[in-house]
């Protein structure tokens, strides 16, 4: 065996949100010297901004750290990073697929949590050797040998000697490496086999192009080699290999089997790098590619229009750096009568979307309206033809339908007992069919159920969290299509179709939603000079309506003292506040007022 | 000779009310107003020279609460004025009272220095109103010094009333509606209640009146000192008989004013200037040459914010805008500078023979339709 992949581990660190994972990354490196503390920003590995904010990682990062055991062996530690969210979970497994172990980071006061369960089962399914640490040891409600036991119980992996440690303070980090080293086994792979390296992450450097991580599986990669992706079969000229460390790229000469490092080859856009795709060379190449690849597609889809009609080439160039490091995020340019020139946009699910609009807003100044997330909708028409619909203004009109039909997902719900009838309520109220329920302990439940994807995209997740107090995970995949009763609804101001608010729900649905959002629309549409009538209709049938009472009144400034800089100044606070609305047709409109209409909560019904 | 308006800002006041933004200290010695008094007379006098060849023909001392301001350091006031200034003779005097500090004694002076419009601070009938203002007078109180005034032989007096209180409901307004009706003044500022940023009030959680009743509330008042001869001359004032204020009429139609002390307003020469909301600085100033004139944006403005002015602030007269008269000004077709026929139609604005104002109703939203009109806002 390699002598070189006897002293590499590569690991994984897997935690709940809040748990401390990304400090206990931080004291790694530093407990190794990879970096000082005083160079260090507080969460290294974590490098966007939001990512910091949500405490969430959206994009895996790998880190090569050199350690000096106490036997005194020189070791290779890669620290492979995983987004944490459910709309990531293909990129999560594939980052664990390059690891041979995990470190299962657990809060000591708060024990494991939905998260720590369904990432710790993305674990076992990669084969991994999961390690459990426990955190937080210095917290005083810490309270270690009840976590140790509740790891044992419900995972099922031995907690007894296990780490316990406080990564803020830097306690016991010591026994976390030793861990590593002893726990997980070093890699296996055949350095002279035909090559097999997996992509687990990638994204665009503009001096680079794109810059791909890779786990080299078998075989050897050097500068130079022509390389083949076996999803697609495109060829490229290896121009640069190398490692990451804390600081950035190493450059190097080659990359051997159980290493992890990064290729360059004059790539253009990370859509060619796909995440669980394999590489190996042009020449030679391997027989058998890696197993597990897929490919990301869009799932949810909602148009995304600038709030400045003038800002329209700015999204455009925005969507298009965006779609540089993000291979799932698609886009295509649509008109809205009310809302002008956008584009309607594909993401993986609601927190991708989210996380897209939020770096719109903030990494690219721009103001952004968001019209209600759609899914695509199968349309079998009375001609004999089937159409796709991304689109809700698009839906063809009722007679010409022969059968409608939508995605449908399977979806895992892991939650503790107590929640499990909440949650059985809300997915029966989302249309779902109940599939079977499994007992993963005494205190944990696994559900099943098939549900229309239309009835997730809302704010599913959101009434799951709500209704578990944050313990629920969801887990879902496309299961296919299936014929169902759906209707258009619109909605009119002022007696103009609103074609941005126009969505699709099921028939049984419909007038209970049209009175939701029209009531939500009421009181996000400030008043106005005029009465405005919001109208919900099926057809040119009204099924609901609302008005907002005409403006009465706004704010009087005293002219006092001869002071008119005060009267004038109000008068311009008060038209920047008015930018940022869209005027639809004589009405005027709030961005969030869109937005708002969307989340309808589950719990103020 | 050019016509001025003059205002002297006393930033004293025995209590803060709870809604106010305005420039005042807390009073706790008269030496420290007879200082201030010096200040100001110091800086008239410096300046006098700049203003030779204007007369005044308004004055107004505000506040703060003026009548701090004890009567011998008044006269000293009065008589720097008129040393320093050309005074019309038949000047508008007017002076900002509070019931709490009003006496025979000051009253008197007043009287003998030319003042000729008191200006009282009422704001509500009802004494619950007055304490959750934060105001320090009664009801008995402001009929007292209200009398007392009259007795000195005041007949032009002001009542400043406010609406829209925290807690008050339509019935609870009428109440002070009538009584100030009862009282008869020849002169109703009424305000509507704005929480202003920094005052106590917009740190509190106030139940508020919705905006149905504060249009109730208006609507009502209007119609109600309307019937009685009131007339609605400004967007919030009222007069009886002609009593209308010249002085605040001349900030509504961009006519010259000079003001003196800290926070206190200028238009002078078509520069709007102001001085720093503070009493030390002002005073160093002075003494090392002049207070620093502060400007908005640029201390001169262009044709089209002069006229965007002009139309903010005629519109909040009852008088309106005349289409010849702002030909006259500006050389410009009043009609096709800005675009008002959708709100003539909609019934917030009339016109009649060349005139052009808002109604009640529209008075009541009128910066959202200036937001619409105006040009360089």
């Amino acid at each position: 065996m390699d002598e070189k992949q006897q002293n590499i581990r590569n690991f994984s660190i897997i935690a709940h949100i809040d748990h401390g994972k990304s400090t206990l990354a931080d004291r790694i490196l530093e407990y190794c010297n990879a970096v000082s503390k005083r160079e260090m920003e507080e969460q290294l590995l974590d490098n966007m901004d939001l990512e910091r904010e949500r405490g969430i990682t959206i994009k895996a990062r790998a880190v090569r750290i050199e350690y000096t055991h106490t036997d005194g062996e020189e070791y290779v530690l890669n620290l492979i990073d995983t987004p944490g969210h459910v709309d990531f979970n293909y990129e999560v497994s594939r980052s664990l697929n390059a690891c041979e172990g995990a470190l299962l980071v657990v809060d000591a006061t708060q024990g494991i949590e939905a998260q720590t369960l369904a990432n710790a089962y993305l674990a076992v399914d990669a084969n991994l050797e999961i390690v459990p640490v426990i955190n937080k040891i210095d917290l005083p409600s810490a309270d270690v040998d009840k976590v140790r036991t509740e790891i044992e119980d419900v995972i099922g992996i031995l907690a007894e000697d296990c780490p316990a440690v406080s990564a803020k303070a830097g306690l016991n980090i010591d026994q976390v490496l030793n861990a590593i080293v002893e726990s997980i086994p070093a890699p296996q792979g055949d350095p002279s086999a035909p090559l097999k390296c997996l992509i687990f992450d990638s994204y665009y450097n503009a001096y680079l192009g794109v810059v791909v991580y890779v786990r080299v599986v078998d075989g050897t990669l050097r500068v130079g080699d022509k390389i083949k992706l076996m999803s697609t079969d495109a060829c490229y000229d290896v121009v640069e290999i190398g490692y990451l460390d804390a600081f950035g790229l190493k450059k190097g000469e080659e990359l051997r089997a159980g290493e992890v490092g990064y290729i360059t080859a004059s790539i253009k856009t990370v859509s060619e790098t796909r995440v669980g795709d394999t590489v190996t060379h042009a020449s030679n190449p391997a027989l058998e590619p890696l197993q597990g690849f897929k490919e990301a597609l869009p799932m949810v889809y909602s148009g995304i229009y600038p709030a400045d009609g003038a800002k329209y080439n700015d999204l455009r160039e925005a969507l298009d750096r965006l779609k540089l490091n993000d291979a799932a995020l698609s886009f295509e340019p649509e008109t809205s009568i009310a809302l002008g020139f956008g584009f309607r946009c594909g993401f993986l699910g609601l927190l991708h979307m989210e996380i897209i609009q939020e770096r719109l807003e903030r990494e690219f100044n721009l103001d952004i309206i968001t019209t209600a997330p759609s899914v695509i909708y199968k349309i079998e028409k009375t001609d004999g033809t089937t159409i796709l619909v991304d689109n809700p203004s698009n839906y063809p009109s009722p007679d010409t339908i022969k059968v409608a039909y939508e995605p449908v997902v399977k979806a895992s719900i892991i939650t503790p007992v107590e929640y499990v009838g909440g949650i059985m309520d809300l997915c029966q109220d989302r249309r779902g069919t109940f599939k079977d329920m499994k007992y993963l302990d005494a205190q944990r439940v696994e559900l099943h159920y098939s549900l229309p994807l239309n009835e997730i995209v809302y704010d599913f997740f959101d009434a799951l969290k709500s209704r578990s107090k944050g313990y629920a995970s969801l887990d879902y995949e496309l299961s296919g299509y299936e014929p169902s009763n759906l209707v258009k609804l619109d909605f009119l101001l002022n007696g103009e179709l609103v074609d941005a608010l126009t969505f699709i729900v099921h028939a049984d649905k419909a007038y209970a939603r049209a009175r939701r959002i029209a009531e939500k629309l009421k009181e996000n549409i400030s008043r106005q000079l005029f009465e405005i009538p919001i109208q919900a209709a099926i057809g040119s049938k009204i099924i609901a309506r609302e008005t907002v009472k005409a403006m009465r009144k706004d704010v009087l400034a005293k002219c006092y003292g001869g002071d008119i800089t005060r009267k004038k100044k109000l008068l311009e606070k008060q038209k920047a506040g008015k930018k940022k609305m869209r005027r639809l047709g004589s009405v005027e409109v709030t961005p969030e007022a869109f937005m708002a209409v969307l989340k309808l909560d589950d719990d103020d019904k | 000779m050019r016509a001025l308006g003059l205002y002297i800002h006393i930033p004293f006041c025995q209590s803060k009310c709870r809604y106010c933004d305005f420039y005042s200290l807390p009073h706790r010695q008269a030496c420290k107003i007879h200082d201030y008094v010096s200040v100001i007379c110091s800086h008239m006098e410096k300046e006098a020279s700049l203003y030779r060849d204007c007369i005044i023909d308004s004055i107004f001392i505000g506040g703060g609460t003026p009548s701090l301001v004890e009567a011998h350091d008044f006269e000293r006031l009065c008589d720097t004025i008129r040393r320093c200034f050309n005074v019309s003779c038949g000047v508008e005097f007017s002076l900002e009272a509070n019931p709490d500090s009003i006496n025979r004694e000051k009253l008197l002076a007043y009287k003998k220095c030319g003042v000729n419009r008191l200006s009282i601070g009422m704001q509500s009938a009802l004494d619950s109103e007055l304490r959750c203002l934060g105001r320090i007078h009664t009801l008995e109180m402001l009929e007292k010094s209200y009398f007392l005034a009259r007795e000195c032989g005041f007949d032009n007096i002001n009542l400043d009333i406010m609406y829209a209180l925290p807690n008050q409901s339509l019935d609870a307004f009428l109440k002070t509606i009538e009584r100030v009706i009862e009282l008869n003044p020849e002169h109703i500022s009424a305000y509507c209640l704005k929480i202003e940023d920094g005052t106590p009030f917009s740190k509190m959680e106030l139940d508020l009146p919705n905006e149905d009743i504060q249009y109730d509330m208006y609507m009502t008042l209007c119609e109600r000192l309307e019937a009685l001869g009131y007339e609605h001359y400004e967007i919030s004032n009222f007069a009886k008989n002609a009593h209308r204020c010249a002085h605040n009429l001349k900030y509504w139609r961009q006519m010259e004013y000079i003001g003196f002390g800290p926070a206190s307003h200028s238009f002078f020469d078509g520069v709007r200037y102001y001085y720093d909301s503070d009493l030390e600085l002002y005073t160093r100033d002075l003494e090392l040459g002049a207070p620093k004139r502060l400007f908005e944006d640029s201390p001169q403005m262009s044709e089209d914010e002069m006229m965007d002015e002009y139309v903010m602030l005629a519109l909040r007269l009852g008088d309106g805008i005349s289409e010849r008269e702002f030909f006259n000004r500006f050389k410009k077709d009043f009609k096709s500078e800005y675009d008002i026929e959708k709100f003539v139609k909609s019934g917030h604005m009339v016109a009649q023979n060349g005139i052009y104002r808002f109604s009640n109703k529209g008075f009541f939203v009128s910066n959202f339709i200036l937001e619409n009109i105006l040009k360089s806002i």
